[in-house]
């Protein structure tokens, strides 16, 4: 595996396969910064790491044919879903196509967006609840 | 879930619902007026991931007639107009799905509205862009 364009990355929701509406997919993991500067930090602040968290960003083209991705959201607001995503326009877990599968809080949807003329899409942004899983196989 | 042919074809279809008006999937070698020709200009692959979506970017070219004939120009009119029966938008807008082969399409403009020299004849015509989300 080497550098890759991104083109096909897989992304399912609930077990649903939802990647061939989803136009841009992003999972970003943090770790607080908890500060222990003191006065043996030598002028300079020390910090270590916290709580851990995530966010999953995805854009979607909005389709609300039978089982199509916004039908899907329509009832799953305020529920907890789990997005698994593979990196490296993979469909399977490997090693250059690792997994990673995170439960989110599906805090919202936005059923109609776009201007005359525009195609219609909508983003959403959900945080991650416990542990984000890493999967190569 | 498509083929450019097939889309083609079913614009070609829309179009020719306009009475009076010849519709040419492919570019016709002697195009005899008026008549509306289907041509494929760019393509955006990759909207979506797995080839969810891919825009396909079609010129429809329109040609009335002589330009030294005056009704063309009120021919033209009529085609271009936004509503009518003799609406191009209307017409290529009627089955949006394309007989299913499509998500959705869109005549965006006209434009070049004007004379074009085919095999030394003067003609006036109009191009329409029209986008498929297929």
């Amino acid at each position: 595996m080497a550098k890759y364009v991104v083109t096909s990355n897989t992304v399912t929701l609930n077990g649903g396969t939802v990647s061939p509406s989803v136009a841009r997919a992003e999972l970003v993991l943090n770790a607080a910064e908890v500060d222990v500067t003191d006065f043996g930090s030598n002028g300079w602040t020390e910090v270590i790491g916290g709580l851990k968290s995530g966010t999953v960003s995805l854009d979607f083209h909005s389709d609300f044919g039978s089982g199509a991705v916004s039908a899907l959201f329509q009832d799953l607001v305020g529920t907890i879903g789990t997005v698994t995503m593979i990196a490296g326009n993979g469909t399977a877990p490997s090693a250059t196509t690792p997994r990673y599968t995170a439960t989110v809080m599906i805090n919202s949807f936005t059923p109609i967006a776009g201007a005359v003329g525009d195609l219609s899409t909508f983003s959403v942004s959900f945080p991650t609840t416990g542990a984000v899983t890493y999967a190569t196989a | 879930m498509t083929s450019i042919y097939s889309m083609r074809q079913a614009l070609a279809t829309n179009l020719a619902t306009i009475s009076g008006l010849r519709a040419s999937a492919e570019i016709p070698d002697n195009p005899s007026p008026p008549i509306g020709i289907i041509n494929l200009d760019t393509i955006d692959y990759n909207l979506a991931m797995n080839q969810g979506l891919t825009q396909y970017n079609f010129v429809v070219t329109v040609i009335v007639g002589r330009a030294a004939e005056r009704t063309m120009q009120r021919k033209l009119d009529a085609y271009s107009e936004i509503s009518g029966p003799q609406s191009v938008k209307v017409a290529i807008e009627s089955d949006r799905t394309l007989g299913g082969v499509a998500y959705d399409l869109r005549v965006e403009r006209s434009n070049v509205v004007g004379s074009i020299t085919i095999n030394d004849q003067i003609y006036l015509a109009a191009e329409f862009t029209v986008t498929v989300y297929a």
